[in-house]
C-alpha cells in the first residue's frame, strides 16, 4: 500500500458544501460514534495554511522568528497570515 | 530568479531593504552627478545639464521621499492590514536600484549631443533601451506597493496606478521649486 498523506476533505464533491463529519471511530476498541459534528474551523484551511498556524503559535506569534524561519520577509508573512485571518472570518460566517 | 529580480520583497522588506536601497541610491546619485543624469520625479530621468551635487541628492530624496509618502496615505486608505513604514520606506528605496543603470547610460555621449530638432535614430533607439530600467523600476514599485500594505486585485492596481501619478506630480512639483535654487 502507498504511504502517501491524505488530505482530509472539507467540501462536498458533489455539490461543493461544506463537509460534516458523521462517524468517529476507535482503533483499539473498534466502537464507533455516528452524529453529525462540524469539522473545526482551523481543520476547514489548507494543510500548509494549519502548519503555519502550528509554527506560528509555538513561536509565541512572533512573525519576526517566522520570517526568519520561513526564509521570507516579516509582510510578507504578516500577509500570508492576514490572509488566514480572513478565511477564518469567512469560514465563521459560513458557519453561522 | 524571477522572484529576484521583480519581486525580491519577498524576501527583503523592513530595515535590511532600506539600507541595501540607500546604498545604491547613492551609488546611483554619485554616478549620476558624473553622467549629468537627474532623476527630477518619481519614474522620471533626463539626461544632460550639470549642476551641483546637492541638486542630486535632493532630486533622489524627492523621488523616493514622494513615493513613499504616498504609498503610506494610500495605505492608510486601502489597506485593513497593519502595515509598517519601514517596510514602504525600505522597498521603495530598493525599487529605485534600475535606475543605478539609467545614471551609468548616462555616459552615452550620444544622449549627451542629442537636440531638439535633431533627434536622430541612434537616440530614438537608447531612448528605448533606456526605458527598459524605467519598466523595470515600475515593476518593482507595484510589488513594493502591494507586499508593504497588502492589497490584491482591482484595489492593488487601481490604488498603485494613483499613487504613482499622485507621487509623480507631487515629486515633479517639488524639483520645480528647488531647481532654481541650485540652476541660475
Amino acid at each position: 500500500m502507498l504511504n502517501t498523506e491524505r488530505k482530509l476533505p472539507d467540501i462536498c464533491p458533489s455539490c461543493s458544501a461544506a463537509l460534516q463529519v458523521t462517524s468517529l471511530g476507535c482503533d483499539v476498541c473498534e466502537t464507533t460514534v455516528s452524529g453529525k459534528f462540524q469539522l473545526p474551523i482551523l481543520a476547514r484551511l489548507p494543510a500548509d495554511e494549519q502548519k503555519f498556524i502550528v509554527e506560528f503559535v509555538k513561536n509565541s506569534g512572533s512573525l519576526k522568528i517566522m520570517a526568519q524561519q520561513l526564509g521570507l520577509s516579516y509582510p510578507t508573512v504578516r500577509n500570508l497570515l492576514d490572509d488566514i485571518i480572513l478565511k477564518l472570518k469567512e469560514n465563521e460566517k459560513a458557519q453561522i | 530568479m524571477k522572484t529576484w529580480l521583480f519581486n525580491p520583497f519577498t524576501y527583503i522588506a523592513g530595515g535590511r531593504a532600506l539600507i541595501i536601497g540607500l546604498i545604491v541610491m547613492t551609488i546611483t546619485l554619485s554616478t549620476a552627478f558624473y553622467s549629468n543624469t537627474h532623476f527630477d520625479g518619481a519614474i522620471d530621468a533626463h539626461i544632460g545639464l550639470q549642476a551641483p551635487f546637492l541638486l542630486y541628492v535632493f532630486e533622489q530624496l524627492i523621488a523616493w521621499g514622494s513615493v513613499v509618502l504616498i504609498f503610506f496615505l494610500a495605505g492608510m486608505i486601502l489597506s485593513s492590514s497593519r502595515f509598517r513604514f519601514i517596510d514602504i520606506a525600505g522597498t521603495a528605496a530598493l525599487a529605485r536600484a534600475p535606475m543605478l543603470l539609467v545614471a551609468i547610460a548616462g555616459f552615452i555621449p550620444a544622449l549627451h549631443n542629442a537636440k531638439p530638432d535633431h533627434i536622430d535614430n541612434t537616440v530614438i533607439a537608447l531612448s528605448f533601451i533606456m526605458l527598459i530600467p524605467i519598466i523595470w523600476l515600475i515593476a518593482l514599485l507595484y510589488n513594493a506597493f502591494t507586499i508593504s500594505i497588502n492589497v490584491k486585485g482591482t484595489k492593488a492596481i487601481a490604488g498603485f496606478i494613483t499613487a504613482l501619478i499622485l507621487a509623480e506630480v507631487l515629486s515633479v512639483s517639488l524639483n520645480h521649486l528647488i531647481q532654481p535654487l541650485f540652476i541660475k
